[in-house]
């Protein structure tokens, strides 16, 4: 038997599958990990101090820039805690309209997570199916909220405003042809030999460990835990849209990689339903009158919602001024990314690029 | 005897009216002038291969490639040429200097040398050696020499990791590789790649006498050119850039060029062993020396567009995957075949 | 909340006040004492995910809030447990929730709470070396603090702009 030395190997923080600036120090046996330490805090922006000084309303557009990639549901997560602060409910259609950007928001996150992680598999096709499908959906945020990638369009009270002239149209026919094209990245790459042989089998993380790490979302499905916050403790209206939660059972990367696939055909299954809801319901889609400089009564509030990366969750603390007192975020990618040293242990260099690709981080989201 | 491109000069020449006894220096000049035209056809054929390797990912991948320099991007790979021989060469403080400097010219001059015995077409070889696919063989397996050496010289550990895995899956595929290649040279009983041809000519392309040690040889092949999936020589979404991760400018163009030039060179064995080389129909009227290079091209092109298309539909696979593939699968296959085509051939079938 | 009464049950001195949040959210102070074992009857009874732990700083004193969640019985549950803020220390859950780890490194980071018996308590966020904690409401903003490379290749925090790469001081803060 050789005797083999064991190094360490820096990754990142500029390196091209870390998704950001994100630094793995690993203990390296030869090709096989034997340790990882992660390094964070290369993109800490110190949100959570800028929330102190900005008013309600100012903090919306920086939760855009936690998980660049679903704004819409960073949008939500903070409006729902100032309005459970402070008692503020929104006309059904405005939370109809929520829902469908949320989930719009969803399906783009998922396209984005499945072209990046065939990408880090050396596979450079599937991004450039999936940016093709994402543009369009982009399209139809930009229409609404004037931009494609940090919106600050879910705010306190509503939304920024009624959809345009034109849009249900354009919606339907997206809804239309989108599941076609999730069919065709089906085709391409759920039945490739070379992606089962790369996906399966690897990552695994039982459903025990997967609870007890915090693992959060398409994660902790994958693990076999049947859990959806919109299930199991809902907010907005989706206790009344038609949904399966998508659990497999299997605990590999493999699973976790299909549950997003089914993810975004129930996610286009709910917008279907909204939509809908908003052609068929009538007034408006904010409340009549939201001030400004708006002072929420003292108290608390933590809501935590269903992003697709996981739970997000704000804890709002309000002393009674016009700036919250103090905001906490509870972000999915900071918390999933907890369980990556304890799955790729003993797995080659090769799966960690594979495993972090299917945790679906966002560094913006892990540094805050 | 095989008419090469010497002969064919010399024979061009004397039309003209131009002969010169037994003088050595106008010889010298014509192989100097075989040499450089070459080097110019490889790196032209290499320049096309990369912006053919755009145009079709980029087809592939529904988008369109480089549009903008020339008609369809076709000035494109200049340009990139350009810009690599004006980008600045940095060494690293603490590499082997000398290592570093010689191990492009290590990976390099090999993938140039395979081209020697390689017959382009009717009287379009430059040397039919006698021993020419041995000689291919033995030359391109240099190459992994000089890979580690990068590797080595490069004093990083993504760039040492790299070359391991790149020098480990080329020897793995060079034993398929060659076991396949025998059945060929078995079939027809020579090892000159001019004969091989020819006797393709007679009987039938060998990709149908041997299609199992074409699959063997395509896959090694694949392997051997570090392609997706077998593209582990750059690893680029782990290991950065594999064995060139510190190179820069002129060395890592020298790279780039050895890598076209590989692909070029086993798609053009490939195309002599098992696709009957420059062999097909002819157009009266239309020299047979143009005629068969016009094929060959359209063999090789054909090969290359397939490694392409499979670039831009499956994922790389993973090292020790590779490896037990390599070990566990294609050669036990490539001696079946071997002795397969053995038994075929002692009993006077093939 | 029945878990609220239950946890009154068993621990008759923990629970120092209940309170609802906003939300309807269920809350409950508790002994900083005696938090390792309630969250440890948390668990055995069904609260086994550990949503999020906030460190908040009232200048007066310093609170630490957990919140939790139960997969199975669907319920959610508040814990807090206050602090002197000369000495913030409390113990820490991880042997209950693994999932605490980086979230009571990320707690110590900002806010300075240190957690006794963690495993690993660093700065996760911040480089090592920082001065104060950011989300302390007496955190100096007017000094700028830099990270530069030091001799060795490692990060080194430094107030002094001087060494920088970039020269020229982007803004002016008088």
């Amino acid at each position: 038997m050789t005797e083999t030395e064991e190094f360490t190997l820096n990754v990142g923080p500029v390196h091209p599958s870390t998704h950001g600036v994100l630094r793995f120090v690993l203990r390296m046996d030869g090709e096989t990990i034997k340790d990882t330490e992660m390094v964070l805090g290369q993109l800490h922006r110190g949100l959570e101090k800028i929330a102190e000084s900005r008013s309600y309303l100012q903090f919306v557009p920086y939760t855009d820039r936690l998980d660049y990639i679903s704004g819409m549901t960073n949008n939500y997560a903070y409006t729902k805690a100032v309005e459970d602060l402070a008692g503020i409910t929104v006309p059904r259609r405005g939370e109809y309209l929520r829902v469908l950007v949320m989930e719009l928001g969803r399906i783009v996150n998922h396209m984005l997570f499945t072209g990046t992680l065939f990408l880090d598999l050396a596979a450079s096709t599937p991004i450039m199916y999936c940016f093709r499908d994402r543009h369009n959906i982009l399209e139809l945020f930009e229409s609404l909220s004037g931009a494609r990638i940090t919106f600050n369009y879910i705010r306190p009270g509503g939304v920024r405003g009624d959809i345009p002239e034109g849009f249900i149209d354009k919606t339907r026919a997206l809804l239309k042809e989108l599941p076609s094209r999730i069919d065709e990245y089906a085709e391409l790459l759920n039945d490739n030999e070379i992606i089962k042989m790369r996906l399966k089998g690897i990552g695994m993380l039982n459903p025990k460990d997967a609870i007890n790490y915090g693992v959060t979302g398409p994660m902790l499905r994958g693990s076999g835990v049947s859990h959806d916050i919109r299930k199991d403790d809902p907010y907005s209206v989706y206790d009344e849209l038609d949904f399966k939660v998508c659990t497999r059972s299997e605990c590999d990367t493999y699973a976790r990689y299909i549950i997003r696939m089914d993810e975004m055909r129930e996610s286009l299954h709910i917008a279907e339903q909204a939509l809908d809801a908003i052609e068929r319901l009538q007034g408006p889609v904010s409340t009549s009158y939201f001030p400004r400089i708006f002072k929420p009564a003292r108290g608390e509030s933590y809501s935590r919602i269903e992003a697709p990366k996981g739970e997000l969750g704000f804890y709002i603390v309000s002393d009674g001024s016009e700036h919250p007192y103090r905001v906490k975020i509870r972000s999915p990618s900071f918390c999933n990314l907890m369980a990556l040293p304890q799955m790729v242990k003993g797995l080659k260099i090769s799966d960690l690029v594979a495993v972090f690709g299917i945790v679906d981080i966002c560094l913006g989201d892990v540094d805050r | 005897m095989t008419q090469t491109i010497y002969d064919n000069i010399v024979y061009l020449l004397s039309l003209v009216g131009i002969s010169f006894g037994d003088s050595i220096v106008p010889k010298i000049i014509i192989v100097l002038l075989i040499a450089v035209l070459l080097l110019v056809g490889v790196a032209l054929m290499v320049m096309f291969f990369t912006w053919m390797e755009r145009k079709v990912l980029g087809h592939v991948q529904v988008r369109r490639g480089p549009m903008i320099t020339g008609p369809h991007g076709l000035l494109q790979p200049i340009v990139d040429g350009i810009k690599l021989l004006t980008k600045e060469d940095i060494t690293p403080k603490r590499a082997d200097k000398w290592l570093y400097f010689i191990a492009p010219l290590i990976v390099f001059v090999p993938s140039i040398l395979v081209f020697i015995p390689m017959p382009f077409g009717q009287g379009a070889i430059v040397s039919d050696l006698p021993v020419g696919i041995l000689y291919i063989m033995a030359i391109s397996a240099i190459s992994p020499v000089g890979i580690l050496v990068a590797g080595w010289a490069s004093d990083n550990k993504y760039a040492l990791l790299g070359s391991l895995r790149a020098v480990a899956q080329d020897i793995s595929y060079e034993i398929p590789m060659v076991l396949t290649v025998i059945g060929v040279v078995l079939i027809t009983g020579s090892l000159s790649m001019q004969d091989i041809v020819l006797a393709q000519g007679e009987k039938t392309w060998f990709v149908f006498l041997q299609p199992l040690g074409f699959i063997i040889f395509l896959i090694a092949a694949i392997a051997e050119m570090s392609r997706i999936p077998f593209d582990l020589h750059e690893s680029e979404s782990e290991f950065v850039a594999g064995f060139f991760t510190e190179y820069s400018g002129m060395k890592f163009a020298f790279f780039f060029l050895a890598e076209y030039a590989h692909l070029f060179g086993i798609s053009a064995i490939m195309a002599t062993l098992y696709f009957g080389g420059w062999q097909g129909p002819l157009i009266p009227g239309i020299p047979v020396v143009i005629m068969s290079i016009g094929w060959f091209t359209i063999k090789v092109l054909a090969i290359v567009f397939f490694t392409i298309w499979l670039r831009g539909t499956v994922p790389r696979v993973r090292v020790d995957q590779i490896l037990s593939i390599g070990w566990k699968v294609m050669i036990p296959l490539a001696l079946l075949n071997l002795f397969i085509t053995g038994l075929l051939v002692a009993g006077g079938v093939l | 909340m029945n878990i609220i009464n239950d946890v009154k049950n068993r621990f008759e001195h923990a629970v120092v006040e209940t309170y609802t949040q906003n939300d309807g959210k269920e809350g409950m102070l508790i002994k900083k004492e005696s938090l390792v074992d309630v969250c440890g009857f948390l668990y055995k009874s069904g609260f086994d995910h550990l949503s999020m732990i906030s460190g908040m700083d009232y200048v007066e004193w310093m609170e630490v809030v957990y919140h939790v969640w139960s997969y199975t019985r669907k319920e959610n549950v508040v814990l807090k447990v206050k602090l002197d803020r000369s000495m913030p220390v409390v113990d820490s859950v991880v042997s209950v929730w693994s999932g605490a780890d980086w979230m009571e490194r990320e707690t110590y980071d900002l806010i300075g709470i240190t957690f006794e018996n963690h495993p690993d308590l660093r700065r996760i966020l911040l480089p090592e070396g920082w001065i104060g904690h950011p989300l302390r409401k007496d955190y100096d903003l007017t000094v700028d603090q830099y990270v530069i490379i030091g001799e060795d290749g490692s990060d080194v925090v430094t107030t002094d702009a001087s060494k920088l790469l970039r020269k020229e001081v982007l803004h002016d803060r008088n």
